[in-house]
């Protein structure tokens, strides 16, 4: 028999069942659309984490005071204080190496900013004018900190776009005099609303001068230190030499954890891809499902189509033929209803795009080869008995009906 | 028709095709299956979650310094103008139904006894520590009752801490030195392990004062709030929020309680729980895709069988009737089927992944079964309609 016969003798036994072979595509693309709507929905996630995190500067580490010897980096030592505070002397001692480009001291805390009569709690960054280039932020208007010594507490700030909204309304911010707790600071910049920014809402954030916030909090010691590294490979020369040089400092005690942007970027990629693949596999058991019931249709289909066979056997058709032909049948069934789902998911995930453009929802190449290998090995799979079953009919018995 | 004469004539169908049967109970096994598994994972690690919390107690309200709240956290954690003081939390302590308050610093400090060293997580915090934490004490006892701005330089050990830095040997009544301090050891605290992501056992107690002073700080971190069990919270609330207010001269701190922070884990957690079932439950819509086509199928087969009955007068509705039966019979038995091996992998999946919690809660369990009752019913009625507006002449002269 050819190929083409076969293939033509497969369409005509869909066909004929309008309304069944429908079903069954209908199952098949379903499993793949629902598999491709999952994954893509994954892999949004994933793309979203990692913009985020690449929007935080590239070749970041991170040094954070206290380490803890037994347990790791856990949540813990996120506001790690330590005996021995991190000072601003440590991070300018840090600028010194070949692999460093930038260095940002930074202080958090909250305080209350008054402007004549209106209020609000605001999170209080303190750090130079370098914290803009390393997080990549950009500026609404007017200008970021002076570039000033370090130790000198200019009174002046950098205000997030709510807060000038909710202090000063329509009128212009830049150049007024703005309370924070019991000192004044003039307004010199605005930032442009990025959101949030992993961890701190700019638009809800006052920068001051690194010394001028250790004033306010009355505290000496640094919440973090930021350092560029010149390049991706020169990140592990800046870790040996942040750890090393603060240990020096330190008097020999290593008190601090030093980590990479990186290191904690990888963290929340493999947690997302093994959600996302758990979470297309779940929608692959569906795929399973439709194979048992391309398993039954054909099981009921040969036992209507027995004398059909038999006349096919009758005139000469081998074992191997008939067992081609009822594979070739399934085989088509899984191929129209996997096209038929990639366009449903792919429709689908274009759909998610639209609705959330913040979600980059595409379905990952490796979901779009494996719903397909699924959906062909599962209705191969289910129609192998149904098909040796039919090759294996007696003519005789069939041609009579039996 | 007689009620066993319809029963007869729903199963004969089911057991004449047997393999046909069979296979389609089957799709819907898988599916219920799936959602089954997935809910008693989901549940189990709702229930996890929960226990992390209530093991606190739920009557707890803690005040953090700081208005602003960022990702959960108040910025006034790490510094505020207007901080937390020792005194605050001793006025908080004279406030009606309060059990017990409770002021903590946090840091990281190196620890030295017996030449031995290692650098572990401090809490500066007061007496009442373990029973607002309803934290169990091993050995020795928990620090003294001291007075609050000046206590005497005693420490507790976590049990991990212990178990590095002594051993097996008793650490009771010898010296340690914090960030190069000497404390004396007065007492080791039971395990408690992980609890989100903090090791409460690598850990060492000593006084609030002490705290204040070694890492050079003016003001808390926390402050806990134990409230008895049966009063109101919102009333506490309330009266702390009053009392720090006037303190304060302004509202400069963020209360919390136990109850808020279980309410949204709770709802979290449901929503999640939800989703997984969902997406669990697109196997049950193809299996239901399987009935559908199954039935169509059976129907254009027994046409002549449905004439007869039809022609001795069976109604619409019987004929209806019948093959919705048939339908339900269908997905009923192959729910349960999927109920029972659902529950069977969920109940052994502890044999091979102790740390996966797992709990199938009856009322989900009787919801799949519902589902699986309703899914045959919404299936049935294309086919058996078909069935039913079959005209008796048209389909006896098949035959």
């Amino acid at each position: 028999m050819r190929t083409r016969d076969a293939i033509r003798f497969s369409w005509n036994a869909l066909t004929g069942h309008k309304a069944r072979s429908a079903l069954i595509l209908l199952a098949i693309s379903i499993g793949v659309a629902s598999v491709l709507l999952l994954t893509s929905l994954g892999e949004g996630a994933r793309r979203y984490v990692n913009g985020e995190f690449s929007s935080l500067g590239t070749h970041l580490v991170i040094v954070m005071p206290g380490r803890n010897e037994t347990s790791g980096v856990g949540l813990g030592n996120m506001m790690g204080i330590t005996p021995r505070d991190l000072t601003l002397e440590d991070a300018h001692a840090l600028t010194r190496h070949h692999s460093v480009r930038r260095v940002a001291p930074l202080t958090v805390g909250a305080v209350e900013a008054s402007w004549q009569n209106r209020k609000r709690e605001v999170t209080l960054l303190g750090s130079t004018s370098e914290l803009i280039h390393v997080r990549r932020w950009t500026l609404a208007s007017g200008s970021f900190l002076p570039q000033d010594d370090w130790a000198r507490a200019t009174p002046v700030c950098v205000i997030g776009k709510k807060i000038r909204d909710e202090l000063f309304g329509a009128r212009s911010a830049i150049g007024q005099w703005l309370r924070l707790g019991e000192n004044r600071y003039r307004v010199i910049g605005i930032m442009s609303s990025e959101g949030r920014s992993i961890g701190i809402d700019v638009e809800n954030t006052v920068i001051i001068p690194v010394a001028s916030a250790q004033i306010l909090l009355n505290s000496s010691s640094l919440f973090r230190i930021l350092i560029e590294s010149v390049s991706r490979e020169a990140m592990q020369d800046s870790i040996r030499f942040a750890t090393a040089t603060i240990k020096q400092r330190h008097h020999g005690e290593e008190d601090v954890t030093v980590i990479t942007q990186d290191a904690v970027l990888q963290t929340f990629d493999r947690i997302l891809s093994t959600l996302t693949y758990g979470i297309g596999g779940i929608a692959a058991i569906s795929l399973v499902v439709a194979g048992i019931l391309i398993m039954n249709v054909m099981l009921v289909a040969i036992s209507q189509r027995k004398s059909e066979i038999g006349l096919l056997k009758a005139l000469g058709a081998s074992q191997r033929e008939i067992l081609g032909l009822m594979l070739a049948e399934a085989l088509l069934l899984s191929v129209l209803g996997a096209l038929l789902g990639f366009a449903i998911g792919l429709a689908g995930s274009w759909g998610i795009r639209q609705a959330l453009p913040d979600l980059q929802a595409v379905p990952p190449l490796w979901a779009v080869l494996a719903s397909f290998i699924v959906a062909l090995a599962s209705g191969l799979l289910f129609s192998l008995l149904p098909a040796h079953r039919a090759a294996s009919l007696d003519p005789v018995q069939a041609l009579q009906g039996r | 028709m007689l009620t066993t004469d319809f029963i007869r004539l729903t199963n004969s169908s089911l057991i004449t095709h047997r393999m046909r049967s069979f296979l389609t109970m089957l799709g819907i096994a898988i599916g219920i299956t799936a959602v089954v598994l997935l809910t008693s994972i989901g549940e189990g690690i709702h229930r996890f979650i929960l226990q992390e919390f209530t093991q606190f107690g739920t009557t707890l309200v803690a005040i953090n310094p700081g208005k602003t709240e960022t990702m959960g956290m108040s910025m006034g954690v790490f510094g505020s103008e207007r901080p937390l003081s020792i005194e605050d939390s001793e006025a908080l302590q004279r406030l009606p139904q309060v059990q017990s308050v409770v002021g903590i610093i946090q840091g990281n400090a190196e620890v030295e006894a017996a030449r031995r060293s290692r650098r572990v997580t401090i809490y500066g915090t007061g007496s009442a520590f373990p029973e607002t934490f309803n934290m169990p004490i091993a050995l020795g006892r928990f620090l003294p009752d001291d007075d609050p701005v000046a206590p005497r330089p005693l420490a507790v050990l976590g049990s991990k801490v212990r178990q590095e830095l002594f051993g097996h040997t008793n650490p009771i009544g010898q010296k340690l030195r914090v960030g190069g301090e000497a404390y004396r050891i007065v007492g080791v605290m039971h395990s408690k392990g992980q609890v989100l992501g903090f090791d409460l056992d690598d850990t060492v107690y000593i006084p609030l004062a002490s705290g204040l002073a070694m890492f050079n700080r003016e003001g808390l971190m926390e402050i806990d709030v134990l409230y008895r069990e049966g009063a109101e919270e919102q009333r506490i609330v309330a009266s702390i929020r009053k009392l720090l207010i006037a303190r304060h001269s302004r509202e400069d701190f963020t209360i919390t309680t136990q109850q808020q922070m279980l309410d949204v884990m709770g709802s979290i957690l449901d929503v999640l729980t939800l989703a997984i079932a969902g997406i669990g439950a697109i196997s049950l819509f193809v299996g239901a895709i399987g009935i559908v086509t199954i039935m169509t199928i059976s129907v254009s087969e027994r046409r002549a069988e449905i004439g007869l009955l039809r022609a001795l007068g069976a109604t619409h509705n019987q004929v209806m009737g019948l093959f919705l039966g048939e339908a339900v019979v269908l997905s009923a038995l192959g729910g349960l089927a999927g109920l029972l091996l659902g529950m069977l992998i969920a109940h052994s999946m502890p044999l091979f992944f102790p740390q996966i919690p797992v709990h199938t809660p009856w009322l989900y369990v009787l919801l799949a079964e519902a589902s699986a009752v309703i899914i045959g019913l919404a299936a049935g009625v294309i086919p058996a309609r078909q069935a039913a507006r079959l005209n008796p002449v048209e389909a006896l002269r098949d035959e």
